[in-house]
């Protein structure tokens, strides 16, 4: 049971991380919540799933194609949902521009891909048991990924420039930093990391075109839970979160199962509001 | 010469006059014009795997009617809406249908989505419906007097199911788990007190979220309850593969016996290995299902006649394309026995004893429009498909 309840909560825990960390990518650049996180997810499914058993693609350009359609569809969200209601952010039309996009990509799956679940390559052909590439292979992304934005955020010119942005837009602006640019591009990554994730956990979430609401949703508690724009915080509670479903699954079973992860979910919200990593913010009056 | 407004009335008065006179003697033309079918199949989208195969049935049918020469000198017309899977365009099909086209009848909705919005609005127009859905409330002769169902409901098919378990296998401790949806839960909560009014101890019953990608907790739970038969209620072939693939993985030599989906090629397609598909029973209907690897003999013949006509049966189920055979032929001995007319319809069905069908025999009376028998709803070795059509279940007598 003990072994069951890690290596899947950790394996499902980094997809959910993974997840956060693509709503964490977009908003640090936009303040934008964008509600296409759980459809980068699904479509990292559907799309190797389609490259690789489908067109019978090597599964190193399947995988490099899942990315690049990712990073395509990261700049068209900016583009057609987020740029257009920048100017009026109070207003949260986001919310509807972005959800609306993400449910029209949703129905056009449906349509082509189809509304059954579909298979997975199993592209290491290692296992069963623990050694299965559907444990180890969303959290070898959910690694690799956090690494590399650490790296790029601490390291590289770019990722300063991301992080000033992500800081305050109107003094990078005034730097002279190209915040256009650098949003298209952050969107790109957010594209990337959101099909990394439904890709590394297709084999056990299926390409399945009804992921995109679980994903939206199970992705957003780590980023509640962990503090909004906080990549570490995201991994913590996305591994937290896993870990307790699984568990859940276990000592209490069925549907209330996803009814303790929401209990849990609102009783931190209400008890720290910043979510577990992030610093209550101060109101200047 | 001028011409005067009464003049003008009286005029269009006798004209008036004349055409209702001629209503009323039929013309000769309306003997020999064809005979109109309504007919709303699911051709795309989600739900229309079952469209598709039935039409072909269906198709094959009025083909073959019509060119013997028709029903009684008049060819059978069909007119065909693609409901597109979707209740709404059922509805609006409905209403051109019946106010537009004037049909005779109306075979369909094919799917229970559809036809519990479309019943309702055929049943105002007064128009005869046929339909093969299985949602238990499409039958009502108070509400839908015209609407008759030649396939079994969903409380036969757990009856089905539930007997295979109790009688056949006599095994009594069962474990029965669906999904979350409304179809999932109805499900559980339909057959788990007709399993324990069968004297079967229910030690596990539950709803699981179809997406949980791992139900190893629950399959465990029944195992520690002490299941001997697992009986899952879903259309999701994501979530009975993964039950399948668990119970796969734990080495757990427990039959499962349950729904269609079960042993449809998007299940199979899910499984980890091959053998995963063993002593799996899905339910299936006696008339299609091979005994000692032969069909009985109409379906036989049946199949016979698929084949002379290149009808495709690998990718699609033989007891699809016979309903829809059966649906077009029953219309077809109506209308040959009585006419088109509604009454006349209505007042053959309500007395209708053993039609012979490929895929079910049909008996109704003025109280009961369920036609399908119950000893004909059985249960199949899915891993047993070919041409369409899977073996009978062990247990049953030939």
């Amino acid at each position: 049971m003990l072994a069951s309840i890690v290596s899947h909560g950790l394996a499902l825990g980094a997809v959910y991380a993974l997840i956060g960390i693509t709503y964490n990518v977009m908003f640090s650049a936009s303040r934008v919540f964008s509600f296409t996180a759980g459809m980068l997810g699904m479509l990292g499914g559907v799309l190797g799933a389609l490259f690789i058993s489908k067109l019978g693609l090597p599964a190193i350009a399947g995988f490099v194609l899942v990315l690049v359609c990712g990073a395509v569809l990261g700049i068209v969200t900016e583009i057609v949902t987020v740029r257009p209601v920048l100017k009026s952010i109070e207003q949260h039309l986001y919310v509807l521009s972005t959800l609306a996009f993400a449910l029209m990509v949703q129905q056009v799956t449906a349509i082509e891909w189809g509304t059954e679940a579909q298979p997975f390559p199993r592209l290491i052909p290692i296992g069963p048991g623990w050694l299965d590439q559907q444990f180890w292979l969303p959290m070898l992304a959910c690694a690799v990924t956090i690494v590399g934005l650490e790296f790029l955020y601490r390291r590289s010119l770019v990722g300063r420039a991301f992080l000033a942005i992500a800081e305050d837009s109107y003094a990078a602006r005034a730097l002279g930093l190209p915040e256009q640019r650098l949003r298209l591009a952050s969107y790109a990554l957010a594209g990337m990391i959101g099909t990394l994730a439904g890709f590394s956990g297709a084999e056990m979430q299926l390409a399945y075109f009804g992921n995109q609401a679980v994903l939206n949703f199970y992705g957003f508690v780590p980023v509640a839970l962990g503090g909004m724009g906080s990549n570490r915080g995201a991994v913590i509670g996305g591994l937290a979160l896993g870990l307790f479903q699984q568990a859940a699954n276990f000592l209490v079973g069925g549907i209330f199962a996803a009814v303790a992860v929401f209990v849990v979910f609102i009783l931190v919200l209400l008890l720290r509001p910043e979510g577990l990593a992030g610093a209550a913010s101060a109101r200047r009056v | 010469m001028s011409i005067r407004r009464r003049q003008v009335l009286s005029g269009a008065t006798a004209a008036g006059a004349l055409s209702v006179a001629s209503g009323l003697a039929k013309p000769a033309i309306a003997q020999t014009e064809p005979i109109k079918i309504g007919y709303l199949p699911a051709l795309t989208g989600p739900s229309s795997s079952t469209g598709i195969g039935i039409n072909r049935g269906t198709q094959l049918a009025v083909e073959g009617i019509n060119a013997d020469g028709g029903i009684n000198g008049r060819k059978i017309e069909l007119i065909v809406r693609d409901t597109q899977s979707d209740p709404t365009k059922a509805v609006n099909a409905v209403a051109e249908l019946t106010q537009r086209q004037k049909v005779s009848v109306i075979w369909g909705p094919l799917n229970s989505g559809e036809a519990l919005a479309a019943t309702p609005l055929i049943a105002r127009d007064k128009v005869p419906m046929l339909h093969p859905c299985w949602v238990d409330q499409l039958i009502d002769v108070k509400k839908y007097p015209m609407s008759f169902r030649i396939a079994p409901t969903n409380t036969q098919v757990g009856v089905g199911a539930n007997h295979y378990v109790v009688d056949v296998l006599k095994l009594k401790k069962v474990a029965v788990i669906s999904d979350t949806t409304g179809y999932g839960t109805a499900s559980v909560e339909t057959y788990v007190p007709m399993l324990k009014a069968k004297g079967a101890d229910v030690v596990y019953s539950g709803h699981v979220d179809a997406a949980n990608p791992d139900l190893k907790p629950e399959l465990l739970r029944m195992q520690n309850a002490g299941a001997q038969a697992i009986m899952p209620w879903s259309v999701n072939a994501g979530f009975l593969s993964r039950i399948l693939n668990t119970r796969g993985a734990m080495g757990w030599d427990v039959p499962v016996v349950g729904q269609t989906t079960l042993g449809s090629g998007q299940t199979k397609a899910l499984l980890e290995k091959p053998e995963n598909w063993n002593k799996v029973y899905s339910n299936n209907f006696r008339n299609c299902c091979y005994v000692n690897g032969k069909l009985p003999e109409r379906a036989q013949e049946f199949v016979d006649r698929l084949r002379k006509a290149k009808i495709e049966m690998g990718d699609t189920l033989l007891w699809w394309i016979a309903l829809g055979w059966d649906g077009a032929r029953l219309l077809a001995d109506t209308f040959k026995a009585v006419g088109p007319k509604a009454e006349d319809v209505v007042a053959y069905w309500n007395n209708l004893k053993g039609w012979p069908g490929v895929y079910g025999t049909v008996t109704w009376t003025p109280e009961q429009h369920n036609g399908f028998p119950d000893q004909e709803v059985v249960m199949c070795e899915v891993n047993s498909l070919r041409d369409g059509a899977f073996n009978l279940a062990p247990g049953y007598g030939s």
